[in-house]
């Protein structure tokens, strides 16, 4: 092909959507050429802008801040007051000129700006309208708010995630945020985007965050309708493997700075591990050769799947006798060459400098922002060999692209922009 | 059965994937595509994983094969045999997508290398899902699920800091890989009515959770700073972790800015004579600091401010945790719901089958399973609202072959003598 086409060029999104779950998604339709236009003020901004991390002194600087940014690459933003009287004189006619509304507000929120599907949709048929609340728009729970840390442990993945002994603390992140929730609702939303392409029809599509965490419990659900079964917290094993765990290796003799509770920490980069996955029998014996055949390894307590299952407790520790010796690297490159499945428990310091493997496929994206300069962005998780998109611009600083959407797009004049400015309606910076 | 208006029903998957990929192809059936699973004519391996119906480990009650190949058929081809490849390459005329986990290069040695697939059918867009990729140094590695959710970063930051981190439940670089491998798809799909042509789509395990370890990378690339696995115990910041009860774990994230404050958390404590001194005013600027962000983002950042204020946290995280102590995960639920406090159950699949929101939206479907004898309760849509056309489970999970003569006889064409003849060949 001789041109390279981003799909979506063409398309416009209004994008009123704040936090994870919405903009990750979104910016999938912006990174492959889609115009989405954020829509947040800095009387109410995203408030993912205010959390860390920053660049050093540029701690209080919405425009600066690193989670949000990563999130909102290829955007453009309109400063609008969604809480001002006026704002919805500007922002239903910026959804007339939309073929996409994108919104996860919790559903008093909608109701107060009057965001719905029915009444825009008379006005302008065609639009694909999405709502991605944590619950749902409707049942006894809708008006209850939360993120993707709350939906971790409502959806059934914390109860199921870690090890026995400890309470069930999740995933130590948002987790449902990042691929699960907005992957599956892009599903739906790219299906009927390609359908409306064929035929001309909109579409409504609401999420439940929840449901859709729900819906990668693997068997969990199924397990339990049908057998009646919670399956115990089983740390990293599976019940088909053995060894299967992570173990602790040798520690490297140079000082970094890490996060603990209690604020960053300068110490020793002595927190390395490798995951092995043996789940053979031919693996297990590739996998004693590498490890030099130690006398444990003939004993019947290991050499068979159902015996080493049923002691691996035992298995493990001397599984990490070995480990301990070696790096992380090391045990998983002697691993990999043997044809045992195994693999280093990286860190953002291993992935973003070191690992060959996300380097050589350009995963992540350097791009210039006139705020924090230089910074990395996660880049696009699958490869389209003919149309691979691109992250075409730095994230949006709040009201950017204020000037652009009102008289490009909306047709307003100066005056009437100079109007919703000096009100508070519109801000620029 | 009267036609259902669907998203995907004019696309049709032939689905190869082994556990990475299985659920890219479920997504695409559940809106509505002919999805052709392509098993060996001994049955798919996939059918071996448990759990199993009624704990009977046969391949036609496997749990793991019904979840995860809802509303898909089932073809039986032996792709080791070169008349089963030719079989294939009369199947790809047809399709609009194919999903595959062979290692990288499988498909060009066996000689259905995508340059013969796409001069078959230009239109195909090949959905190939590995644990590292079809390029790179370690494209050849070997992985399982855990393997790409180390690698990928995502259990470095699950866990206690002096634990092991470990994987979260369920394979989730699997499920993630597959979510993306289908947005992939159907961007590429879009892409096809713009050019007309199909196209590859390279999805990797590890990098498909690479976006889920939220802001460790921008934290390293802005601060230097590795962010490190921070579980504790007990919350640090009250109303932020997680606390007992009586029947299991609240967790509380009063801290994020949205939903209702501290003055509403001490309210409910006070009506049942358990906010202990919080009344005090004395308490009022602790709680307007709880309930700034910017406030508590810049005490995050600093130590030294941050250990002036432990004890004060300590205090109200005891008289929050005795509170909890004292009520179930459900009353504490209702009376977070009812009074906008972002506080949830810590909800084991039990208590997920009893939501009453989730049965509000109809998320939970009965699938029929004739041979079974009975209805089996499955997870439904994660989209509960499509208009028109809605995420639905059309089938149950298919039989071993249980289409060969629909696809084969009606579709194909292949006679009764070419049909057994394929059968006592062992390609069909």
């Amino acid at each position: 092909m001789a041109e390279r086409i981003l799909p979506f060029e063409g398309l416009r999104v209004c994008d009123f959507s704040w936090y994870a779950a919405s903009p990750v998604a979104t910016k999938c339709l912006a990174d492959f050429g889609a115009e989405v236009i954020k829509i947040e003020s800095n009387t109410r901004p995203d408030l993912i802008r205010v959390a860390a991390p920053h660049p050093p002194g540029k701690e209080d600087d919405l425009s600066a801040g690193g989670w949000f940014n990563n999130q909102n690459s290829s955007k453009l933003c309109l400063g609008l007051n969604l809480g001002h009287p006026r704002a919805r004189e500007v922002y239903g006619k910026l959804i007339l000129a939309s073929d996409i509304v994108w919104e996860n507000f919790s559903p008093g929120v909608n109701e107060r700006l009057e965001l719905n599907y029915e009444h825009y949709a008379k006005l302008k048929p065609g639009i694909i309208w999405v709502d991605q609340p944590m619950q749902g728009l409707t049942g006894p729970d809708r008006y209850a708010a939360g993120f993707g840390a709350l939906i971790t442990p409502l959806g059934g993945l914390s109860y199921l995630s870690g090890f026995a002994h400890r309470p069930p603390v999740g995933a130590g992140t948002n987790y449902t945020d990042y691929v699960i929730n907005c992957g599956q609702l892009l599903v739906a939303v790219l299906a009927a985007l390609r359908q409306r392409k064929l035929t001309g029809k909109g579409r409504h599509i609401v999420m439940s965050q929840y449901a859709s965490a729900v819906s990668v419990l693997e068997t969990a659900m199924l397990d339990y309708t049908v057998n009646k079964r919670i399956p115990a917290r089983e740390g990293n094993r599976t019940p088909s493997a053995a060894p299967h765990g992570c173990y602790h290796c040798k520690g490297e003799d140079r000082n970094y700075t890490y996060t603990t509770r209690l604020g960053m920490v300068e110490g020793k980069k002595d927190d390395r591990w490798c995951v092995i996955a043996v789940f053979n029998d031919e693996e297990w014996l590739a996998f004693c050769e590498i490890i030099g055949k130690p006398s444990w390894t003939k004993d019947p307590k290991f050499s068979t799947f159902l015996s080493r299952k049923e002691n691996e407790d035992e298995l493990d520790r001397l599984v990490e006798q070995w480990t301990i010796e070696h790096s992380p690297e090391d045990v998983m490159m002697l691993m990999q060459q043997a044809g045992v499945p195994a693999g280093v428990v990286q860190d953002a310091e291993d992935i973003l400098l070191r690992d060959p493997q996300v380097r050589a496929r350009g995963y992540y994206v350097y791009l210039d922002h006139s705020v924090t300069g230089r910074s990395a962005y996660d880049g696009i998780a699958y490869k389209l060999s003919e149309t691979p998109g691109r992250l075409s611009r730095a994230a949006p600083r709040i009201g950017e692209h204020t000037e652009y959407v009102c008289k490009e797009i909306l047709g307003l004049s100066e005056n009437q922009i100079n109007e919703y400015l000096a009100e508070g309606v519109l801000e620029v910076g | 059965m009267a036609e259902r208006e669907t998203l995907l029903g004019d696309i049709r998957v032939l689905d190869l994937a082994d556990q990475k990929g299985v659920y890219c192809a479920k997504l695409l059936a559940d809106l509505g595509a002919d999805t052709i699973r392509i098993e060996p004519p001994w049955g798919d391996p996939m059918r071996r994983i448990g759990p199993f119906f009624h704990d009977e480990p046969e391949p036609e009650k496997s749990l793991y094969w019904f979840q995860f190949n809802t509303s898909k058929r089932s073809i039986t081809l032996n792709l080791e045999r070169a008349d089963g490849r030719e079989i294939l390459k009369t199947l790809v005329k047809t399709a609009d997508v194919m999903v595959e986990t062979f290692p990288p290069g499988h498909l060009e040695e066996i000689g259905l290398g995508y340059s013969v697939l796409a001069e078959i059918n230009p239109g195909l867009v090949l959905t190939s899902i590995t644990p590292f990729g079809q390029t790179g140094p370690y494209r050849d590695f070997k992985s399982s699920d855990v393997v790409t959710q180390a690698m990928g970063g995502l259990m470095y930051l699950a866990g206690f800091p002096d634990d092991p981190p470990y994987k979260i439940y369920g394979s989730q670089a699997y499920h993630s890989a597959s979510v993306q491998a289908a947005v992939g798809t159907l961007v590429a799909l879009y892409a096809r009515e713009l050019t007309g042509r199909g196209q590859r789509v390279d999805v990797s395990l590890q990098e498909s959770v690479l976006m889920a370890q939220e802001t460790a990378i921008p934290t390293y690339d802005m601060r230097k700073v590795v962010r490190r696995r921070v579980a504790a115990e007990a919350p640090l910041i009250p109303g932020s972790g997680l606390y007992p009860c009586q029947d299991g774990h609240i967790f509380a994230g009063v801290v994020a800015g949205a939903g209702a404050g501290w003055d509403v958390i001490v309210d409910w404590l006070n009506s049942e004579g358990m906010a202990g001194d919080l009344k005090d005013p004395k308490w009022q600027e602790t709680f307007q600091l709880m309930g700034n962000v910017r406030a508590l983002v810049a005490l995050a950042r600093d130590p030294l401010a941050l250990a002036t204020r432990l004890a004060d946290f300590a205090h109200i995280n005891e008289i929050l945790s005795a509170f909890m102590k004292s009520h179930t995960k459900g009353e504490i639920y209702r009376g977070a719901v009812a009074r906008g406090i972002m506080m949830v159950p810590v909800q084991s699949p039990k208590d997920i089958l009893e939501s009453t929101q989730l049965e509000a939206l109809g998320f939970f479907v009965d699938v029929e399973h004739d041979e079974l004898g009975m209805n089996l309760k499955y997870p439904g849509a994660p989209c509960y609202h499509i208009s028109d056309a809605p995420w639905r489970i059309s089938r149950r999970a298919p039989l071993i072959g249980e289409h060969n003569l629909e696809v084969y006889e009606g579709e194909l064409g292949f006679s009764n003598e070419k049909l057994a003849t394929l059968k006592q060949a062992g390609t069909i």
